[in-house]
């Protein structure tokens, strides 16, 4: 199955190099009428179904490395490589196409115009958005083979989590937290799992909606000079597409101040690990979950075991 | 490492607190009102304010960082 997943990955990558190179040949023939900022729209919607079938293909392999697994010093997987990795391609998509793509709408606002030629504003911002879009098709590939749903609230748990979230907020915004959302705070506070409440009420919630939204009002309006576009349609999406960056602006200013605290998930987001001492600290569910009540009950010599069916060595998965 | 993602932090910080200024600026001149209109002025507005209360927390962090090795317990 390994092999199979490899082929795909190399004919995904053969397919693409091929396809984007015939369209830049196209583009760059100089048989086409367009202006420089035009041709690179057509660049990009023509080498999209290239990239999101690469991105797919990738997610198959991604999903080869889930699996929860404990190092033999006790250190926790908490993302599979394969998270990381997408994480990693999804940043650098937002590292290009968020500057630009703020850049173009507050140049219009403010009326100014940098000595770059727009049209380079635009390329970078398709390259950002091409990256963005084959890590979200990664992910969803990855998640349509695993199964995994951790990070989503199971249906009969959202009054647990809602109550797990108020005790990770600041006393001050507590109270008036519960008072709203009708949280009994005389309960006690539930064990902290793989992710913290924030991550599951919050912060995947939230960046799920703002990507879904990005997503499909950028691809609109990139498709807007092949199909026609109804104007309305149009407009909504264009205000929707800046009111989506203006969200993943402010969201990733959240994500930054959340988990920079959190050190030790820093960490693991790079290196897929969770020290055991952090983890029996401010995620104690996740331990508890375990069998015996404890993840490194048994450690063997080797470097990692896996948390295969066999060996089942934590509650939840490294996502 | 702990610094460097700090001072990164701080200049990420730094330059959304720019764009929270252009934005609540921008929102307020007599021509973003004649081109755009009452509700992007105030879709401006809002925007930067909430750009600028997220930058200023996440400031806020970064300097932590330079003192603190605890991982703080709430959200």
């Amino acid at each position: 199955m390994r092999i199979v997943t490899w082929l795909l990955v190399a004919a995904g990558l053969a397919l693409t190099a091929f396809g984007v190179v015939t369209v830049l040949g196209q583009a760059g023939s100089g048989a086409q009428p367009w202006s420089a900022e035009l041709s690179d729209n057509f660049v990009f919607i023509k080498a999209l179904p290239f990239v999101l079938g690469l991105g797919v293909a990738v997610g198959l392999l991604m999903a080869r490395t889930y699996g929860a697994k404990v190092r033999s010093d006790g250190a926790i997987r908490r993302w599979s490589p394969g998270t990381v990795f997408g994480h990693a391609v999804l940043t650098v998509g937002f590292v290009l196409a968020l500057p630009t793509g703020m850049w173009q709408y507050l140049g219009g606002i403010l009326d100014v115009n940098l000595p770059i030629p727009i049209y380079l504003f635009y390329r970078v911002h398709y390259i950002g958005a091409a990256i963005v879009l084959f890590a979200v098709a990664a992910f969803m590939s990855y998640l349509w083979m695993t199964g995994d749903r951790s990070l989503l609230i199971a249906r009969g748990q959202w009054g647990r989590h809602l109550l797990g979230l108020a005790y990770e907020l600041p006393p001050r915004i507590r109270a008036p937290y519960a008072k709203l959302l009708r949280v009994d705070l005389r309960q006690p506070r539930p064990p902290t799992g793989q992710f913290t409440f924030y991550e599951k009420v919050v912060e995947f919630p939230s960046w799920s909606i703002l990507l879904a939204l990005i997503t499909i009002t950028g691809l609109i309006k990139a498709v807007r000079y092949l199909v026609p576009v109804p104007g309305l349609v149009l407009f909504l999406a264009s205000t929707l597409h800046v009111a989506a960056m203006v969200g993943i602006v402010i969201k990733l200013l959240d994500h930054l101040r959340y988990t920079f605290p959190r050190w030790p998930l820093v960490g693991a987001i790079t290196t897929t690990w969770v020290n055991e001492r952090y983890a029996r600290l401010r995620h104690p569910g996740w331990l508890q979950a375990a069998p015996g009540g404890s993840a490194p009950a048994t450690r063997h010599g080797g470097s990692e075991r896996s948390g295969s069916a066999a060996t089942p060595v934590v509650g939840g998965s490294a996502t | 490492m702990r610094p460097l993602i700090a001072v990164l932090g701080l200049v990420w910080s730094l330059a959304n607190l720019a764009i929270a200024y252009f934005f609540v600026t921008s929102a307020c001149v007599a021509k973003t009102a004649a081109k755009e209109g009452i509700v992007a002025q105030l879709s401006l507005l809002l925007g930067g304010v909430l750009i600028a209360a997220f930058a200023f927390l996440l400031a806020r962090e970064c300097v932590r960082m330079f003192s603190s090795s605890d991982a703080s317990g709430t959200a």
